[in-house]
């Protein structure tokens, strides 16, 4: 049996129903025999597989007869699942990973598409799945993926990140088409901090378009915000050249770029003078870059890290600056080097 | 855990252990199978290369320029000889067309030297002679050393007093029955060897095979021991891939066979007297490997189970050369010590006689048992996965469906296994008196010199390496609680005087048998100061608390990673 009719006959469980997590199990489907979608809401389960469509979050999107929806994750992830692709937001994923441990094999390849980090204690995604599961095969799906655009079938690409070639070579086999390309790379601390920390910069982006400055305000947040990144992940261990794939400058640009961002939402109008809890209030869903500010701001400062940017959205985003005197801050600091 | 060096278990009884018979008692029956197969099995992986003529003609250089440096001895000449005879040979046929040299044949003709050179022996007479030898030897020494000392209230000498084996030897001696011990010690010294050898013998566990300098069997009282008690021969001067292929084809094979070995993973010995933090993957890689090969054939205990053990030292007999060895290497100037001082008879018995003769002792701690992988084991051998999760090792070794290896991905598992064990060496070191007294001496002077970089500061003048003596204890007070805390996380052990409050008590103590066998003063204490002769010894016996940050803990910093992995300012590379 060859790679490919191996993953072909597979089963892979998805979990967590939120926009991309729904998106990804589409784009699965396409490559596997089954796909179990895993929801808590028992009423969202049942109305997905009436309807075809997640109504909550991907309301127009019709997802494919080998995708089913389930509640319960015993039978998400029974029978010999070969793949298991994990979409929660940061903020439960050590507590969700804890619960499921039982259920898995151990043989499982895991492929994790959470762009955060667990605050406190700074680790990366793939590190707390490692630890609270036991299935040391994990990977990152990671790039500019905008869950609706490729949900209409735009053309797009991610990145698949391993230190395992094996576990790339199954997100290749499972997740590529012609219309969705995959790169595959070894730096999975790269790629996980590149997702995590350009959230912090789609946030400053959207303050900066509600203060309706111009394109050269936004190149000189993207790369400035790029220099300060990467600054940032080479201290982690990441390799610098990274920050330069689609994982890295891509996914910045096109989530510094797209008002559909949740991060830039939360920028946007923290900007126009909302208090934050309304606006994550209002947003229902998490906005990763709120945390991932704060946290990187406090660490860095510790560890001796200068990063301007990060420092001013966290001060404005807390309600401790305002957009005025941190723009006039930013702008008159010293040595431009 | 912070009981220190009492860990759960009592010290092992000493005087006569009864030998237990293993699967190297056999050995010699599985031997001519045994060194086939690792013929074989290299030959098999590198003749369907197409590009043997390179790997040969690589070999073949390299063996030459090795051969060229080569000084032959009375005892080495035969063996010289040998390998020039077949190079002449390599080199000859390579210079003929494959039609009239048949490249295969030569492949085979190489490996085929190389594994009668590594193959090992077993004898079961001079592991039963060695066995009652050395107690006899030692308590020999003890008694002669003892002499010199009225020894307070008729206290008993015995080994026992000398040698403690604590942590996890129930453990060990159980799974020695359920699957096949890899052993992996810390390595500072030569002495190593030996210790780790009696050590086996003393916890009533059968013989352990062990991997073992070529040179040191040029001596040929060490040969008849060595090859007798199941060591084989590693030759690290043989730098090509033919030469490495075998040695680890070797030893997955022997693990195959079910025969308890010993690596010392950090390759070699210490340079910088620092517990080991980079370790060589490529023997290592060897275990799973075998349990991989169990597994397939489905035998009936296809476990291999890796066991740290760390040996804790007041004094390293090689500690000047391996610390200078360690600076110059450090200074860009590498080379590669062939002679020590290490198997000078007199010299090893001036460290028995230091070690028995002042009332100082050597602590070894067998560590918690791993898988493969790196996963604890429970009481009956299986793996310990997160949360409560038993893991099935042949899940993880599982590929689309398949059990197999995959070089990749074994060598992923392998770098993680490697990566625990030198964890797991930091966190089950036993840290003694002197080691905290060379550490605590060494930061406090390094913090009234802020601005000198190691190699100025090695070089201070002696009145600057001095300092009151009572400054120097209200800062050994301030690193024993910087050091009980990390006890409290489980990052270290302590030994029994270190968990005491008489900081005045432990401080002499370390102090008088910190590095006793040197001829300089590694410390010294009179009239109310405290000073080193010999700043570099002092560094050496420094390094072996390096890596746990507690300097920069000292300094109000925050630590950056496991054990093992905090750095002190370049001060330890």
């Amino acid at each position: 049996m060859t790679q490919k009719d191996f993953w072909r006959n597979s089963k892979v469980a998805v979990i967590g129903g939120g926009t991309f997590g729904t998106v990804l199990a589409n784009l699965v489907a396409r490559n596997c025999q089954e796909v179990r979608l895993y929801v808590r809401a028992e009423e969202l389960a049942r109305q997905i597989n009436a309807t075809r469509t997640n109504v909550e979050y991907l309301p127009k999107f019709e997802l494919r007869p080998n995708v089913a929806a389930m509640s319960e994750l015993p039978r998400a992830l029974e029978g010999g699942v070969a793949a298991v692709i994990w979409a929660l937001p940061s903020s439960v994923c050590r507590e969700q990973a804890r619960l499921m441990a039982p259920l898995f094999k151990g043989d499982e390849v895991l492929l994790h598409a959470t762009k955060g980090i667990e605050q406190g204690t700074m680790k990366r995604i793939s590190e707390i799945l490692r630890e609270e599961l036991p299935c040391p095969r994990i990977g990152v799906i990671s790039g500019p993926n905008l869950a609706e655009e490729i949900a209409r079938g735009d053309p797009a690409a991610t990145v698949v990140a391993s230190v395992f070639d094996e576990v790339g070579e199954a997100g290749e086999a499972l997740l590529a088409n012609e219309r969705f390309r995959i790169y595959r790379s070894r730096d999975i601390i790269g790629v996980e901090w590149a997702g995590t920390l350009k959230n912090i910069l789609a946030i400053a982006s959207g303050s900066l378009d509600a203060l309706q400055y111009g394109w050269n305000a936004r190149a000189m947040l993207i790369t400035r915000g790029l220099a300060e990144i990467v600054r940032f992940g080479v201290a982690m261990g990441a390799r610098e050249e990274t920050f330069l794939s689609l994982a890295g400058v891509g996914d910045l640009l096109a989530t510094c770029s797209s008002p559909l961002s949740r991060n830039y939402q939360v920028g946007y109008r923290v900007a126009k003078g909302e208090p934050l809890a309304k606006v994550l209030e209002d947003l229902g869903t998490t906005a990763e870059g709120v945390g991932t500010a704060r946290s990187v701001h406090e660490f860095a400062v510790r560890r001796g890290i200068d990063m301007p940017i990060t420092e001013a959205v966290d001060l404005v985003i807390e309600g401790r600056a305002t957009m005025d005197e941190t723009v006039q801050r930013l702008m008159a600091r010293s040595s431009a080097k | 855990m912070s009981n220190g060096a009492n860990g759960s278990h009592p010290t092992i009884r000493f005087q006569s252990v009864p030998v237990v018979e293993g699967r190297l008692f056999d050995f010699d029956k599985i031997r001519l199978r045994v060194l086939a197969e690792v013929l074989n099995r290299t030959v098999e992986t590198f003749a369907s290369a197409d590009h043997l003529d390179h790997l040969l003609g690589e070999a073949l250089y390299l063996e030459r320029v090795r051969l060229k440096r080569e000084k032959p001895n009375l005892f080495t000449r035969s063996r010289i000889k040998g390998d020039r005879a077949l190079w002449s040979q390599v080199r000859g046929g390579l210079l003929q067309s494959p039609v009239q040299a048949d490249r295969k044949a030569l492949l085979r003709a190489v490996v085929k030297h190389y594994v009668e050179e590594i193959g090992g022996h077993f004898n079961p007479k001079t592991y039963r002679f060695a066995t009652s030898a050395v107690p006899w030897g030692f308590s020999w020494l003890l008694n002669a050393a003892s002499v010199r000392h009225f020894l307070p209230w008729g206290l008993t000498q015995s080994l026992e007093s000398r040698l403690r084996i604590v942590g996890e030897v129930p453990a060990l001696q159980r799974l020695s029955r359920q699957g096949t011990i890899l052993l992996v010690p810390t390595h500072q010294s030569n002495i190593d060897s030996m210790l780790v050898g009696y050590v086996i013998y003393l916890m009533s566990l059968p013989p352990f095979s062990y991997g073992a300098g070529l040179n040191l069997f040029s001596n040929p009282v060490l040969s008849y021991f060595m090859s007798g008690l199941g060591a084989y021969t590693v030759d690290r001067k043989k730098s090509n891939v033919l030469y490495k292929e075998t040695l680890k084809n070797y030893s997955t094979t022997i693990l195959r066979e079910g025969v308890h070995s010993i690596f010392f993973p950090g390759g070699g010995r210490s340079r910088s007297g620092a517990v080991e933090s980079r370790l060589k993957l490529g023997l290592l890689g060897t275990a799973l490997e075998a349990q991989i090969g169990n597994l397939q054939r489905g035998v009936e205990k296809p476990n291999i189970y890796v066991v740290p053990m760390v040996m804790s030292y007041h004094f390293v007999l090689e500690a000047a050369s391996l610390i200078e060895d360690y600076l110059a290497e450090a200074g860009r100037h590498r080379f590669i010590i062939t002679d020590d001082e290490s198997w000078e008879p007199l010299k090893v018995l001036h460290f028995f006689w230091k070690l028995f003769s002042s009332q100082s002792g050597i602590t070894v701690r067998v560590g918690k048992p791993m898988d493969v992988f790196g996963n604890f084991v429970d009481e009956e051998g299986r793996s310990i996965g997160p949360n409560g999760t038993t893991l099935d090792v042949r899940r993880l070794l599982t590929t689309e469906g398949e059990l197999r290896s995959v070089p990749q991905r074994d060598q992923e598992y392998t770098r993680e296994l490697g990566a625990r064990i030198a964890e797991r060496f930091h966190r089950e070191n036993t840290v003694l008196t002197s080691h905290l007294v060379a550490f605590a001496f060494f930061e406090t002077l390094r913090r009234k010199y802020p601005e000198l970089d190691l190699y100025r500061f090695l070089r201070l003048s002696v009145a600057q390496r001095a300092l009151p003596f009572d400054e120097f204890l209200a800062h050994a007070a301030s690193y024993q609680q910087k050091l009980r805390a990390a006890a409290d996380r489980g990052e270290l052990y302590l030994c029994d005087e270190l968990q005491g409050t008489d900081v005045r008590a432990w401080v002499e103590d370390g102090a008088r048998q910190l590095g006793l066998l040197h001829d300089a003063a590694v410390v010294k204490v009179r009239e109310g100061a405290i000073w080193t002769e010999d700043m570099t010894l002092l560094y050496y016996y420094r390094n072996r608390l390096a890596g746990y940050g507690l300097s920069l803990l000292a300094e109000g910093g925050e630590l950056t990673g496991k054990p093992g992995q905090n750095d002190s300012k370049g001060f330890l590379a």
